[in-house]
C-alpha cells in the first residue's frame, strides 16, 4: 500500500461559489493523498465544505460554483484537465458517489433495477454490443443478470421481485442499499460517501457501514467518507481529516486524531462527546459559531473560538505543519514548532509554504 | 387493476354530465329574452295564436320542471332535441360542426407543444440567458394578447400582405375535395388528394397559431419552472455522477419528471382550446361549434346551446381523464400498488 503512487492525490484545492458579489470559499487549500483501498474520513460540521469537496472531485459543483485552483490527480491524471468526455468515463466507472438522502437521490420515475442498470450500460460493463433498441435483448438480459447479482451483494432481499420496484416502494435502508448498488455497479476504484447514514436510523446505519466495510475489504475499493460524526469516522476509517470552515485543520491516522488530537478544534470536538463509563462528566461545547464562508478571518479561521489564541494567529494564513510523519496540524500554537528555540512565525510560515 | 380504475373514472363522468345538464338548463333560461319573440323578430305581424302554437311546439308553455324532465329523458337516450332556428336535430348539427372544432383544437395543441416543449426546456437549461429572457417575455406577451387581435394581425401580415396563407375557411375551392369523416386533413389523406391536403393544412396554420399561442405560453412557463426544479434535484446530480451525458440528463432524468406537473396544465388548457375558439372561429370564418353556439346564444336556441355545452363539458372531462391516465404512466408514485 505504501509503495507506488497514491490512487488520488489532491493538492491545494480551492472551490468557490460567487454569491451576491462576494466569494464563498467552500473548500480552501485542501491537500491529501489516498492510497488504493484506504478509507479516509472527512469530519466537520454541516456547511464546512465537506460535500463541496466530494463534488469537486467529480467536477459536479453546481453552477456558479467552480474549482478555482489546485490539482486533483487520480491515477496521476489531473481531473481538472480532463475533457468532458473523459470526465464522463471517469464518473460512475472509476469514481462514484453515494449521497446523503436516498429518497430524493433516486429518480422517482424509474425502477430501481433500471437505475442500477443505467451505469452498467453507460460504461459498457457487461457487453459492448451497441445494437439499438429493440435489438438489444441479449445485452439487456446480461445486464439484468448482473444487476440482480449486485442487488444481492448489497443485501437487497429477493432481487428478482425488487428489480421492477420503484424507489418509493423501498424503505430508507433499502433505498440507501440501492444507491450503494448504483455506485458499485461498475466496481469503481474510489467511492465517495457523503454522509451515507445520516438519513437512516441507528441499526440500519450499522448495517450500511458494515456493508461498506465489506466492500472495502473484498474489492479493495478506496473510500472517502464524509461525516459530522467523529465517533463513526474513528470506527470506520484508516485516516481522518478534520475540516473547519473549508480547510483541513488536522489530518492523521485514527489513533493520532483520537488519542493525540493537536488542533484545538479537534480537541474541542472530542471534548463535546460523552464518554461511556464516566460519571459526572462535563460536556464542554466549543463556544461561538462557525464563521461565514463568505467572510473568513484573515488568519486562522478558528481563532475567534480558540482558547489558545495568540496575536500571531490572526496575522495571516496558517500553513499545515507536519508534527509527526503523516500527522498534519494547521495550528501555530499547538504545533511542535513553537517549542523550538528559533521559532519565528515569518520563518516557519515562509519555509512551509515554499 | 389500472383498467378498472380507468373504467371507474369513465363512470364518474355520468354524474358530472348530469350536473352540467341541470346547470346549463337553468342558466340559459335565466338569461332575459324569449326564444319565440326573438325568432319572430320586430315584424309584429304575427298573431298571438301563432306564438302560442310555437311555444307549445317547443314545450315552452310547460312548467320548468316538466321541461327539464323532457330534456333529461331525451338526453339519456342520446337525443339532444331540435334546434328552434335551424329546424334540425341538435345531434346532427353538432356532428356536422364538431370535426372542424376538434381539427382546429388538435392543430393548436400540436402547435403549442411543438413550440412550448423546446422553449421550456432550453429556457430552464440556459436560465437567465438572453434566450431565456426573450422566450419568457414572448410567452408573457402570448398570454396577454387577445386572440382576435393576434388573429387579425396574422391575417394582415401573412394573408393580406405576404399572401402566403389563406384568409379564412377550411379549404380552397377547386381542389376536388370529397368529405368523408369531416376531418378535412384526414379526408384528404384517405382520398389521396394531395392538393386538398395541402390546402386544408395551409388553412389550419393561422387559426392554430392564434388559438395555440396563449396555450403554448402557459405550457412553456410551467415547463420551465418545473424543469428548473428537477434540474436542481439530487437525482439529476446522481445521474451526472453516474456519467450520463448532459443531454440525456436533461431529457431522460429532468424532463421526464418535469412533465408531471406540465401534463396537468396541458389538460386544463384543453378547456381553453374548446372554449376560447369562439372568437378565433369567428375571426377565421372557421365553421366549428364555437361560431354555431355563439349564434345559438343570440337566438336563445335553448336545445342547441344545451347540446353544445354538454359536448364541451364532455370533451373537457375526457381530456382530463386522458391526462390522468398519462399521469399514472409518468408518475409511478400514484400508480395502484
Amino acid at each position: 500500500m505504501e509503495s507506488g503512487k497514491p490512487l488520488l492525490e489532491v493538492r491545494n484545492l480551492n472551490s468557490v461559489f460567487p454569491s451576491n458579489g462576494k466569494i464563498v470559499r467552500a473548500v480552501s487549500d485542501v491537500s491529501f493523498a489516498l492510497a488504493e483501498g484506504q478509507i479516509l474520513g472527512v469530519v466537520g460540521e454541516s456547511g464546512c465544505g465537506k460535500s463541496t469537496l466530494l463534488l469537486s472531485l467529480l467536477r459536479l459543483i453546481r453552477y456558479p460554483g467552480r474549482v478555482e485552483s489546485g490539482e486533483m490527480l487520480f491515477r496521476e491524471k489531473n481531473i481538472i484537465e480532463l475533457s468532458d468526455r473523459e470526465m464522463r468515463d471517469l464518473r460512475g466507472k472509476e469514481i462514484s458517489m453515494i449521497f446523503q438522502d436516498p429518497l430524493s437521490t433516486l429518480n422517482p420515475a424509474f425502477t430501481v433495477g433500471e437505475q442500477i442498470r443505467e451505469s452498467l450500460r453507460l460504461h459498457n460493463i457487461v457487453s459492448s454490443n451497441k445494437l439499438p433498441w429493440p435489438f438489444d435483448g441479449l445485452r439487456r438480459a446480461q445486464e439484468k443478470e448482473r444487476v440482480l447479482q449486485i442487488m444481492n451483494e448489497v443485501g437487497i432481499p429477493s432481487p428478482m421481485d425488487r428489480y421492477a420496484s420503484y424507489p418509493h416502494q423501498f424503505s430508507g435502508g433499502m433505498q440507501q442499499r440501492t444507491l450503494i448498488a448504483i455506485a458499485l455497479a461498475c466496481s469503481p476504484a474510489l467511492l465517495l460517501a457523503d454522509e451515507p447514514t445520516t438519513a437512516l436510523d441507528v441499526t440500519i446505519q450499522a448495517q450500511i457501514l458494515n456493508l461498506m466495510k465489506r466492500i472495502n475489504e473484498d474489492r479493495g475499493t478506496a473510500i472517502i467518507l464524509v461525516t459530522h460524526d467523529l465517533g463513526l469516522a474513528s470506527e470506520f476509517c484508516d485516516r481522518i481529516a478534520v475540516m473547519y470552515a473549508g480547510r483541513f485543520v488536522e489530518q492523521g491516522t485514527v489513533d493520532e486524531i483520537v488519542e493525540n488530537p493537536q488542533h484545538p478544534y479537534t480537541q474541542g470536538l472530542l471534548n463535546c462527546r460523552p464518554r461511556i463509563g464516566e460519571r459526572d462528566q462535563t460536556i464542554r461545547p466549543i463556544p461561538g459559531n462557525v464563521p461565514s464562508l463568505a467572510n473568513l478571518p484573515n488568519g486562522c479561521a478558528f481563532a475567534p473560538r480558540c482558547s489558545y489564541v495568540k496575536e500571531v494567529c490572526e496575522t495571516g494564513p496558517v500553513p499545515m505543519f507536519e508534527t509527526d510523519p503523516g500527522h498534519l496540524n494547521r495550528c501555530l500554537i499547538t504545533s511542535e514548532y513553537r517549542r523550538q528555540p528559533d521559532w519565528d512565525w515569518g520563518v516557519v510560515v515562509g519555509r512551509e509554504r515554499a | 387493476m389500472r383498467s378498472i380504475k380507468i373504467l371507474e373514472r369513465v363512470l364518474a363522468t355520468i354524474p358530472i354530465m348530469f350536473g352540467v345538464a341541470i346547470i346549463v338548463f337553468f342558466f340559459i333560461r335565466l338569461t332575459p329574452g324569449d326564444p319565440v319573440d326573438i325568432m319572430m323578430g320586430q315584424g309584429g305581424a304575427i298573431s298571438a295564436g301563432e306564438l302560442d302554437r310555437l311555444r307549445e311546439e317547443f314545450h315552452l308553455n310547460e312548467p320548468l320542471h316538466i321541461q327539464l324532465w323532457y330534456f333529461l329523458r331525451d338526453a339519456a337516450r342520446g337525443d339532444l332535441g331540435y334546434s328552434y332556428v335551424l329546424k334540425q336535430p341538435v345531434t346532427s348539427l353538432i356532428a356536422e360542426r364538431l370535426p372542424a372544432t376538434i381539427e382546429l383544437a388538435v392543430g393548436a395543441l400540436l402547435f403549442s407543444l411543438v413550440i412550448a416543449l423546446p422553449i421550456g426546456v432550453i429556457s430552464a437549461v440556459r436560465q437567465n440567458s438572453w434566450l431565456d429572457r426573450l422566450s419568457m417575455s414572448t410567452a408573457f406577451l402570448g398570454i396577454s394578447m387577445p386572440g382576435f387581435w393576434l388573429g387579425i394581425i396574422l391575417i394582415l401580415l401573412f394573408s393580406v400582405q405576404l399572401r402566403w396563407l389563406p384568409v379564412q375557411g377550411r379549404i380552397s375551392l377547386g381542389t376536388g375535395f370529397q368529405e368523408r369523416t369531416g376531418y378535412f386533413v384526414l379526408d384528404s389523406l384517405l382520398t389521396g388528394n394531395f392538393a386538398a391536403l395541402k390546402s386544408s393544412l395551409l388553412h389550419l396554420v393561422l387559426p392554430s397559431i392564434t388559438l395555440g399561442a396563449p396555450v403554448a405560453a402557459v405550457i412553456a412557463r410551467v415547463l420551465r419552472s418545473s424543469m428548473l426544479e428537477t434540474l436542481r434535484s439530487d437525482y439529476v446530480t446522481l445521474a451526472r455522477s453516474k456519467g450520463v451525458a448532459e443531454s440525456w440528463v436533461v431529457i431522460k432524468h429532468a424532463l421526464r419528471n418535469a412533465m408531471i406537473p406540465t401534463i396537468t396544465v396541458v389538460g386544463l388548457q384543453v378547456g381553453i382550446l374548446l372554449g376560447g375558439n369562439m372568437v378565433i372561429e369567428t375571426v377565421f370564418g372557421w365553421p366549428g361549434l364555437g361560431r354555431m353556439v355563439v349564434k345559438a346564444i343570440f337566438d336563445r336556441d335553448f336545445p342547441l346551446i344545451q347540446g353544445t355545452v354538454m359536448i364541451y363539458a364532455f370533451t373537457f372531462v375526457m381530456a382530463n381523464l386522458i391526462v390522468d391516465v398519462l399521469y399514472t404512466y409518468l408518475n409511478p408514485r400514484i400508480r395502484m400498488q
